[in-house]
């Protein structure tokens, strides 16, 4: 407290934030929001200025405002193809601040040793209050009473617009309020840096009520989008550093095997290269790329591995999960929306649904592999380069991993392949094993992925099925709603490397893990239908496919992808909700009004009912008959973060061949207020596009040993032929007061809808994804 | 060997064997194209060889000698040299089909938008009014794999193509 006291002239408290100033500096001047623990030490705040200049090596500032009556501000998150931190994050603290969109001229990402937050790249919105827009809310308060005090009037006479505040008949810039002088707020914060949540910024100073939002609501072109297209923006695959050698990982020819024998190298051929061991992680380093590539090869064939058996296989999968998978060891979670009594709604059922769905694990399958750069110093510190949606929690797991502090270890991002999911605790597969082989050669390694590394070695999202059982009353009405969830551990953010080099992880998933590597499974697919009264959602976790089995505790590696676990639930709930209608002989989207109670999902219903040109009626539409081809309709609905989503598609299936084409496709989104319409349209298509390419194409094949998916001719995905004639409606209420997520939920829509519309055109249900022609003609033969 | 990389006549010392997309990036510094799968199956590798869309991945350096690469470095010097533009005007303007990327906000994680300016040049630069059933044959069936986008911005990607057909018909830079 004493060194903050000298170095500070005056201290005030603004709404529970502390604001502290120190006049005529010399130069610039500038208001600088940094974070503190209020009953912690402060004097390792007040060191974080120095001058007028922010020191990066005090990661602690959240937003500056600069002479000019500019912006700077940072984030712990990172962009991947979100562009929510250069669009959604400038336009919300312009519009706390009452400040144009840009004036907000600089946006400072994820960077351990330049960002405060930490914290995983998914839930940026923040259900309405990022941290970001409470940083802005506090600052805002600052400026109020830097006005108040200079233009010598009370706060709440002060009124601020486009980045100037008036009062008493005169005006002042924010910029000129904070000219010359050094001024700092401290706001409070909680949590842990390199958690997967990061800090939290605590209190509640005065938000912006959303009838006077001006900026959000507006469309803003996203800057990095510039950046990219004209290749100014520095990928991470092109970062370079001087003396930076090349690394390839030959990677264990099976999920459970262990090294027998490192092969070697020809010197004749590869006379610059290395091979690096260490446990069961064994790769080659060279001074190029393309030669460490052939040599990988090379040892590849040489290395000696032995073999392992402890996988289904896939065509074994569900079986197994079903019946040798322990479903017992966590604890079952109920949701909260069940209630009433199951068994005596279904007494009396005038008819009944009793199902199964199935769904694949799929891989995050970024267009470019995983890979980063590291520079491991004698000193013991490493700077990694990276592509990361946690750089903190990235920075945490390195440092477990080194036996060091985080002290020691920097994580820097950059652009990179977006990867939806698989790095929002951390790492995304290259970034320990570059660590390890940079502090074994003693220079700075680039280790790239190659295409099958990707496929066979990166987690992925986790297979499911669910059982269903629907009472139907003798008014086609549900009568009692019984669903059990079954899902291996999504979260497996233990790196690769590390396990294969037998170095310090977290645990690997089990029923003692903390709230991110449990194994139970939680419910995250909100029930929509408040008119049923008997509704139990169950949801049942285990240990991933083979963990157990394997020596290196790896069996197939899960892990959280675009809508997860939520994907998995929505499907199998929304596809019964159509073969319930079915059965009650009613048009599945009146169906779901009937059940519906909420205004919003029943105002996003009604939209789809006229955007989609859908047609009231029974469904199947007809039972499929001969080979020709046929068409149907199908939809689904979702509520997830804040933001109601309903979508219908029209498809052909041909029975000969087995072929679904998605012709038309309508997607209506609620989020509340839509924040910036041109950048959510093209998210909502995006994503619109991933979920047709999941439903139709999308499965991770694997024998007893190993995934066999290895490219995109394994493992294929939708090509611009598949994309059908798309709409995309979106309701801008801002009477609801704050805005929902809007880059997830579009993939998760698809598969429902596809399939509910092969069933409305062929009479028969489709419960397994994907829709290949093989599957598609062996569920027609049912 | 030389080899002639965005106008510019070049020494490469890499074996002639390495693919074209090794000597670029880490010979020459010319990082547009980025390794996607290196077996030519999503075109994040694309560049033009006298015009042509090619996977620089599985293309051996050598057998770019002698002709014109180019890449989304050089596609504004290109449009200025078709529209016989001086040197200097070109830059920093940037070519049609990067405008129209912007205007409609094409990339999402954009890591494969290199290769897909890189098409969508070419085909712009054969058929200059394309319908939408020739994009989409362009960007799928026409070329040895369709071209990739993870993030799904096929749409976008169309709507853009529209786009550039137009600045190029009115001639704007």
């Amino acid at each position: 407290m004493e060194h903050f006291r000298e170095a500070y002239e005056q201290m005030t408290d603004v709404c529970g934030a502390r604001l502290s100033r120190r006049s005529f500096v010399k130069t610039g001047g500038a208001l600088v929001v940094g974070f503190g623990v209020f009953r912690g030490r402060s004097a390792k705040a007040a060191e974080m200025i120095k001058g007028d200049a922010f020191d990066v090596s005090l990661p602690a500032s959240w937003i500056e405002i600069r002479p000019d009556n500019t912006v700077l501000f940072r984030t712990g998150k990172s962009d991947f193809g979100q562009g929510t931190i250069y669009t959604a994050y400038r336009q919300i603290v312009a519009d706390e601040l009452d400040m144009p969109f840009e004036a907000i001229t600089t946006v400072v990402s994820a960077d351990t040793d330049t960002t405060p937050e930490g914290g995983g790249t998914f839930g940026l919105l923040g259900e309405g209050t990022p941290n970001i827009r409470k940083a802005a809310a506090y600052t805002k308060q600052a400026i109020l009473q830097l006005a108040s005090e200079r233009l010598g009037v009370p706060k709440d006479q002060v009124r601020t617009a486009d980045g100037k505040a008036s009062g008493g008949g005169k005006e002042i810039t924010y910029g000129e309020l904070v000219k010359d002088q050094d001024l700092k707020l401290t706001i409070p914060v909680s949590g842990d840096l390199t958690s997967i949540f990061g800090l939290r910024i605590t209190g509640d100073p005065p938000l912006k009520p959303a009838s006077e939002l001006n900026v959000v609501g507006k469309s803003f072109k996203n800057s990095i989008v510039s950046e990219k297209v004209r290749h100014d923006a520095l990928w991470v695959t092109n970062v370079k550093l001087p003396g930076m050698l090349h690394g390839r990982v030959v990677h264990p020819t099976t999920l459970g095997s262990q090294l027998v024998q490192a092969g070697t190298v020809d010197p004749t051929k590869f006379p610059n290269t290395r091979v690096v061991v260490k446990g069961n992680l064994v790769g080659v380093v060279a001074p190029t790329e393309w030669e460490a590539i052939q040599a990988s090869y090379q040892v590849a064939k040489a290395t000696k591995w032995s073999d392992w058996k402890g996988l289904p296989g896939k065509d074994n999968l569900f079986a197994s999960l079903r019946n040798e998978s322990d479903w017992k060891v966590a604890p079952v979670q109920k949701s909260r929306k069940s209630k009433g009594d199951v068994a005596a709604g279904a007494r009396g059922a005038k008819n009944k649904l009793a199902a199964t769905y199935q769904l694949p694990y799929w891989k995050h399958a970024p267009i470019g592999p995983t890979m980063a750069l590291a520079d491991y110093r004698p000193d013991g510190s490493v700077t990694v380069h990276t592509h990361t949606q946690n750089a903190q929690a990235l920075r945490g797991q390195l440092a477990m991993m080194l036996g060091t502090s985080v002290d020691k270890v920097t994580v820097k991002t950059y652009p990179g392949a977006g990867h939806y999911g698989r790095s929002n605790g951390g790492n995304a597969g290259a970034e320990d094993e570059a660590v390890l082989l940079s502090k074994e050669v003693g220079k700075p390694v680039r280790v790239q992925w190659m295409r099958d590394d990707d496929m066979k070695w990166s987690t992925q999202s986790p297979a499911a099925y669910a059982d269903v059982n629907i009472s139907l009353d003798e008014h086609g009405r549900i009568a009692a709603y019984e669903i059990d969830h079954y899902q291996p551990a999504m979260q497996d953010d233990r790196l690769i490397g590390a396990v294969l080099a037998g170095l310090p992880t977290m645990p690997a998933p089990s029923e003692k893990g903390g709230p991110i590597n449990n194994i139970a499974n939680g419910s995250s697919d909100m029930w929509l239908y408040d008119a049923v009264t008997n509704l139990d959602e169950r949801c049942h976790g285990t240990y991933q496919v083979g963990q157990q089995k394997s020596p290196l505790a790896v069996g197939l590696r899960d892990h959280s992808m675009r809508t997860p676990g939520q994907f998995q639930q929505n499907f199998p709930r929304e596809m019964a909700m159509n073969e319930a209608a079915a059965l009650a002989g009613a048009d599945p989207l009146q169906f779901r009004i009937d059940h519906a109670k909420d205004e919003r999902l029943l105002n996003v219903l009604r939209h789809l009912q006229t955007e989609a040109g859908w047609e009231a009626r029974k469904t199947p539409k007809a039972a499929a008959s001969g080979q020709a081809t046929v068409r149907g309709q199908g939809m689904s609905a979702m509520f997830r973060s804040g933001t109601y989503w309903a979508c219908a598609c029209e498809v052909s299936v041909t029975p000969a061949t087995g072929v679904v084409k998605v012709e038309k496709y309508t997607v209506v989104v609620e989020p509340g207020i839509v924040v910036n319409p041109e950048q959510l349209k093209r998210q909502v298509e995006g994503g619109a596009v991933m979920g047709i390419s999941i439903a139709l194409y999308e499965e991770v094949n694997f024998n007893q040993s190993a995934i066999t998916t290895a490219n995109w001719s394994s493992y294929p995905i939708a090509t611009m032929a598949d994309v059908p004639d798309i709409k995309i409606v979106m309701l801008h209420r801002p009477e609801v007061g704050q805005y929902g997520q809007g880059s997830e939920a579009a993939n998760a829509l698809a598969a429902s809808a596809i399939a509910s519309a092969v069933f409305d055109a062929t009479g028969k249900p489709m419960r397994k994804m994907p829709l290949r022609p093989a599957n598609v003609m062996e569920m027609l033969k049912a | 060997m030389n080899l002639t990389v965005n106008g510019k006549s070049l020494p490469v010392a890499s074996p002639q064997d390495t693919p074209l997309l090794y000597v670029l990036r880490d010979e020459l510094g010319i990082d547009s194209p980025q390794f996607g799968c290196g077996l030519a199956q999503c075109g994040a590798c694309s560049v033009l060889v006298n015009g042509q869309e090619v996977r620089s991945c599985v293309t051996p350096a050598s057998m770019a000698v002698g002709k014109e690469v180019t890449t989304l470095e050089g596609l504004p010097a290109r449009w200025a040299a078709q529209k016989h533009l001086p040197q200097n005007q070109a830059n920093p303007a940037l070519h049609p089909v990067q405008l129209a990327w912007i205007e409609q906000q094409v990339p999402l994680c954009g890591f494969c938008q290199s290769g897909m300016m890189i098409k969508a040049t070419e085909l712009l630069e054969h058929k200059a009014n394309p319908t939408d059933a020739e994009i989409s044959e362009a960007f799928t069936t026409g070329g040895v794999s369709p071209r990739l986008c993870r993030c799904g911005t096929y749409i976008a990607i169309r709507d853009a193509v529209r786009h550039a057909s137009k600045l190029m018909a009115q001639g704007e830079v």
